[in-house]
C-alpha cells in the first residue's frame, strides 16, 4: 500500500498528467450531453403517477353543464359589453355581479416600476366561504382580463364567473374558493399574491382588505379562443424556473384526458406523436423556459409562495365546449378540496416530456453535473498551470528528484477585481 | 504589497472607509440589517440581536429576561443596551456601537500583525518571515471581508466576543499578560467557548513577557493567569447576578450552550444530529461532541508549542466548525487571522480548492435554506448538506494551514529536505 501511494505521488509530478484535463473536460461535456439525449427513451424516463392519495382525481361526477350554459351566455354578453373599457369601469361592473352571488368582494390597487416600465391597475377578487370549512385554507381561481399574449380572455372571465355561481350552490367545499380577476397576467397576480402574504411594499401595492386562509392551490384560466376546442394546454412554469408539484399537473391531466376525453398538451407542442423527437423537443422547451425564468402565465407568481398553480389554456379545433372546460376546473377543484395537507408527496424538480412521462431530478441531474464538472476540472488545471515557474524548467522524467515543489506567486488582485466588477454589473438591468 | 509606507492619513482613511461603509448601509438600506438579523447564518440563538431586544424589553419591564426562554446571552449586555437610547426611535447609537466594536477589533488585529509574532515567536523564527503583509492590509482584509460586514450589519453580539478575543491576543503579544487575561475573561463571559483558548494564550503571554518584569517559573505564571481569569469571571458573575437578581442566568446562557436545548438551524454540525437523535443517547453524544471540541486544545498546544499564535488561529478555525452554535462571524474571525501567515502561503497546497468550496457554500447555502423554508421544494437535508460542505471548506483550510506551518518548522530542523516531496500520514 505505501508503495502504491508513493507511485501515485510520483505520477502526480508526471508532465503527462497536466495534458489530461482538456480531454477529461471534453469527455465530461460529451457524456453529459449524450445523457441528456438519452432521457426521452422509455428506459430512462418514467410514467407519471399520482403520489398523493387524497387527491383522487377523476373519481367524482361533475355536474357543471345544463342550465349553467345559459348563465354562461349571459355573463359572456356582459363581458362583451365591457371590452375596450378601462380597468376600473370593468371592475365597477363585475363587482356588483359577484356581490349579487352572495360573495365577499374586495379590490386592490397596484403600481409597479420594474426595469423601466410602469405597471398599474386594480385587482378585483371575491371569496366564497366554505360551507364545511373554517377559512384556514383556500383555493384560487384566476381569470386575467388579458393573457400573456395580450388577447382578451373572452371566455375565461365569464366561465370563471359561471363556475363561482355554480360552486356557490354546492355544500361540499371544505376550503374557501377565491376568484381573482386581474387586469393582466403578470403584474396583477403578482401584486395580489404579494399582498396576500404581506410581502408587498405598501406604498406601491395596497394591502388586501379581506383575506382567507392558506392558499393550497391555484388554477388560472386562459380561454381567449372563441370557437370550440380540442385539447387543453397546461402551462406550469413559474418565475425563476420554479415548478409546481407534479401531482397537480398529473391531476389535471388525469381529469382532462382520463375522465373527460380532452387531449392535453405541454410546452406549446400542439402535435405530439409520442415519438423520440417530440419528447425531446418538449423537454428541451421546458428546460429553455426554466432557464429564462420568466413568468409564463397568471399562475407563475403563485409558485414562489409555495402555492402550486397551473394555467389551463384550451386550444385547437374540436367539439369540446366551454362546459367541458368548466368540468375540468370543477374536477380539479374537487380534488384539491380533498387535500388534507399541502401537496408535498410528488416531485418539485422534474422535466416533463409528454403528458404522462417525466424524468425526475435523480435521473437528469448527473447530466447537468457532468457538464458543470468540466468547468471545475479546467479551472483546477489552469490554476495548477499558472502556479508553475515560468523560467524554462523542462525537467526530463529521468531526473526524478529535481522537480521543485514550490509554486510561483500568482497576482490575483486584477482578475478577482474584474470578476467582482462583472458580477456587480448584473444589478444594472434591474433598474434600467 | 508590503505596505511599508503606511501614513497616518492612510490609516485614518481605512478606518473611516470601513465606518462609512457600515453606516451608509445602515442608513441607506434600512431593511437590509433586519433581513440579515433574521438569517440563520448570522444570528444564532446565543448571539441574535432580535433575542437581545426581547431580553431588553423584559429587563426594562422588571421581568427576568430569561423568562420565556428566548434570551440566552450574557446579562451584562442588558444594562449596556439600556443605556443607549431606545433602538426603535434612535437606532444610530446602536449602529455606532457595533461599528466601533469592529474598528476596535481591526485595531487589535493591526497590533498583532505589526508585532511580527506570526513570523518569529520567542522559540521559533521562520526563514520565510520576510514575506508578510503589513497591519494595514490585514486590518483592511478584516474590515472589508463580506462576512465581517454582514455580521456587523446583522448586529450579532458575537461582534463583541470577537473584539474581546482579538484584544486578548493583542495584549498578550505586546507583553501585557494581565490585560490579556482580563480581555479573555470578558470573551469567555460573553460566549463561554473562548475559555478553551486559555492554555495557548497563557503560553503566548509567557513567551512575550517584557524582560524587565518576567516571571521565570512557567507554573507560577500559569497559576497567576488562571487565577486572574477566575477572579475576573467571578466578579462578572457576581455583577450579573446583582443585575438580574438571581443566578438563573447561568443555566439560561451557558447551560443552553452546554446542553444545546435550542435546536434552531445554523451553519454548524450539531443541530441536525441532535434533532435526529433519540433522547436516551442525547447526554452521551453531548459529552462526546464537547469532548471532541475541547480535545483539540491540549493536542495543538503541545504539538505547536513553539508558535502559540498558530494554535490560537487554528483553534479559531476549529471552533468555527465544531462549536454548538457557530455562525459566519466565527469564520470571519478565523479568516481575519489567517493572513498573518502570509509567509507560509506558498507551502499550502489546496488554496484553490478551499476558496472554491467556501465560495460555493456561501452562495448555495442561502439558496438551499430558501428551498427548504420558503419554497418548500427542498427539505432540511438540503441545508444540512451545504453546511457540511461549508465545514469541509473550513476544515481543509485549518488542515492546510497546519500543514504549511509544520512544514515550515520542519524545514528548519531538516535543511536538506527543503523543496522535497513529502508525504503526510
Amino acid at each position: 500500500m505505501p508503495r502504491l501511494l508513493a507511485s501515485a505521488l510520483q505520477l502526480r509530478r508526471d508532465p503527462r498528467i497536466l495534458k489530461l484535463p482538456p480531454y477529461l473536460s471534453l469527455l465530461c461535456i460529451l457524456v453529459g450531453v449524450a445523457w441528456l439525449f438519452l432521457l426521452p427513451l422509455d428506459q430512462y424516463s418514467r410514467r407519471t403517477y399520482i403520489s398523493e392519495n387524497a387527491l383522487l382525481p377523476g373519481q367524482v361526477h361533475t355536474y357543471f353543464g345544463g342550465s349553467d350554459q345559459n348563465v354562461f351566455r349571459a355573463y359572456k354578453h356582459e363581458v362583451k359589453e365591457l371590452i375596450g373599457q378601462t380597468n376600473t369601469e370593468i371592475n365597477d361592473r363585475l363587482d356588483p355581479l359577484l356581490k349579487g352571488l352572495g360573495l365577499k368582494t374586495a379590490r386592490q390597487n397596484f403600481t409597479y416600476h420594474a426595469a423601466g416600465h410602469t405597471y398599474a391597475g386594480e385587482n378585483l377578487y371575491a371569496i366564497l366561504q366554505a360551507p364545511r370549512g373554517d377559512a384556514t385554507e383556500a383555493i384560487v381561481l384566476v381569470a386575467a382580463w388579458e393573457n400573456v399574449r395580450h388577447e382578451i380572455n373572452r371566455n375565461g372571465v365569464p366561465l370563471a364567473l359561471t363556475l363561482l355561481r355554480y360552486f356557490k350552490r354546492w355544500s361540499l367545499w371544505s376550503k374557501d374558493i377565491i376568484l381573482l380577476l386581474t387586469p393582466d397576467s403578470i403584474a396583477g397576480p403578482q401584486a395580489w399574491v404579494d399582498a396576500y402574504h404581506d410581502a408587498h411594499d405598501p406604498s406601491r401595492v395596497s394591502s388586501l382588505p379581506v383575506k382567507s386562509g392558506l392558499l393550497q392551490g391555484a388554477i388560472a384560466l386562459d380561454y381567449a379562443q372563441e370557437s370550440r376546442f380540442d385539447s387543453v394546454h397546461i402551462v406550469y412554469d413559474g418565475v425563476n424556473g420554479q415548478l409546481p408539484n407534479l401531482d397537480l399537473i398529473n391531476s389535471v391531466n388525469h381529469i382532462a384526458s382520463g375522465q373527460m376525453g380532452i387531449g392535453v398538451a405541454l410546452q406549446e407542442m400542439w402535435q405530439h406523436n409520442n415519438g423520440y423527437r417530440d419528447r425531446l423537443r418538449t423537454m428541451l422547451r421546458g428546460m429553455l423556459r426554466q432557464g429564462f425564468g420568466l413568468a409564463s402565465g397568471a399562475h407563475s407568481s403563485f409558485i414562489p409562495y409555495h402555492v402550486d398553480a397551473v394555467t389551463l389554456r384550451p386550444f385547437g379545433d374540436g367539439w369540446q365546449d366551454e362546459m367541458a372546460m368548466g368540468r375540468v376546473v370543477e374536477g380539479t377543484f374537487r380534488s384539491l378540496n380533498n387535500l388534507l395537507e399541502h401537496l408535498h408527496q410528488s416531485f418539485f424538480f422534474y422535466l416533463l416530456m409528454q403528458r404522462d412521462r417525466f424524468v425526475s431530478i435523480g435521473t437528469y441531474l448527473p447530466s447537468a453535473m457532468l457538464v458543470a464538472a468540466n468547468f471545475t476540472i479546467m479551472a483546477i488545471a489552469l490554476w495548477v498551470k499558472s502556479g508553475q515557474p515560468t523560467e524554462g524548467t523542462t525537467t526530463t522524467p529521468a531526473t526524478k528528484n529535481t522537480t521543485p515543489a514550490t509554486t510561483a506567486e500568482r497576482d490575483l488582485f486584477v482578475p478577482l477585481g474584474v470578476v467582482a466588477l462583472i458580477h456587480a454589473l448584473s444589478i444594472v438591468p434591474l433598474y434600467v | 504589497m508590503d505596505g511599508a509606507m503606511v501614513t497616518p492619513g492612510r490609516t485614518a482613511g481605512l478606518f473611516a472607509g470601513a465606518a462609512v461603509l457600515r453606516l451608509a448601509i445602515f442608513t441607506l438600506l434600512p431593511k437590509l440589517p433586519d433581513l440579515l438579523t433574521g438569517r440563520v447564518e448570522i444570528s444564532t440563538p446565543v448571539t441574535s440581536f432580535k433575542r437581545l431586544q426581547e431580553g431588553l424589553f423584559l429587563y426594562n419591564h422588571n421581568v427576568s429576561p430569561y423568562d420565556g426562554g428566548v434570551y440566552h446571552q450574557a446579562p451584562l449586555f442588558l444594562p449596556l443596551f439600556s443605556l443607549l437610547p431606545d433602538f426603535s426611535s434612535l437606532p444610530i447609537f446602536t449602529y455606532l456601537l457595533y461599528t466601533a466594536a469592529d474598528l476596535l477589533s481591526a485595531l487589535a488585529l493591526w497590533k498583532i500583525a505589526d508585532s511580527g509574532e506570526a513570523g518569529s515567536s520567542a522559540l521559533f523564527t521562520s526563514p520565510r518571515k520576510g514575506k508578510r503583509w503589513s497591519g494595514f492590509i490585514i486590518a483592511a482584509l478584516f474590515l472589508f471581508n463580506p462576512f465581517t460586514v454582514a455580521t456587523c450589519l446583522g448586529r450579532s453580539t458575537s461582534v463583541f466576543t470577537t473584539c474581546a478575543i482579538l484584544h486578548a491576543i493583542a495584549k498578550a503579544v505586546s507583553g501585557a499578560p494581565f490585560g490579556a487575561m482580563i480581555a479573555l475573561s470578558f470573551a469567555s463571559y460573553l460566549s463561554m467557548y473562548p475559555l478553551l483558548l486559555l492554555p495557548p494564550l497563557i503560553l503566548l503571554s509567557y513567551d512575550r513577557q517584557r524582560p524587565e518584569r518576567a516571571t521565570k517559573s512557567g507554573l507560577k505564571f500559569a497559576a497567576t493567569c488562571a487565577s486572574v481569569v477566575a477572579g475576573v469571571l467571578a466578579v462578572l458573575f457576581q455583577m450579573s447576578s446583582l443585575v438580574t437578581g438571581s443566578w438563573e442566568f447561568l443555566p439560561s446562557t451557558y447551560g443552553v450552550q452546554l446542553t444545546l436545548s435550542d435546536l434552531t438551524p445554523n451553519v454548524g454540525l450539531w443541530w441536525y444530529f441532535f434533532v435526529e437523535m433519540f433522547d436516551s443517547f442525547r447526554s452521551f453524544f453531548l459529552a462526546v461532541f464537547w469532548l471532541h471540541l475541547a480535545s483539540y486544545v491540549g493536542g495543538l498546544t503541545m504539538r505547536i508549542r513553539r508558535q502559540p499564535l498558530v494554535v490560537l488561529t487554528l483553534l479559531m478555525g476549529i471552533f468555527g466548525i465544531f462549536k454548538p452554535y457557530p455562525s459566519i462571524s466565527d469564520t470571519s474571525l478565523f479568516l481575519a487571522l489567517v493572513p498573518l501567515y502570509r509567509h507560509v502561503f506558498p507551502l499550502m497546497r489546496y488554496t484553490f480548492v478551499i476558496a472554491a468550496v467556501i465560495l460555493y457554500a456561501s452562495f448555495l447555502g442561502p439558496a438551499f435554506y430558501h428551498l427548504w423554508i420558503y419554497a418548500g421544494s427542498g427539505n432540511a437535508n438540503f441545508f444540512y448538506a451545504i453546511t457540511l460542505v461549508w465545514g469541509l471548506g473550513q476544515s481543509l483550510l485549518v488542515c492546510d494551514l497546519m500543514f504549511a506551518v509544520l512544514r515550515d518548522e520542519w524545514e528548519v530542523e531538516r535543511p536538506e529536505m527543503v523543496g522535497k516531496e513529502i508525504r503526510q500520514i
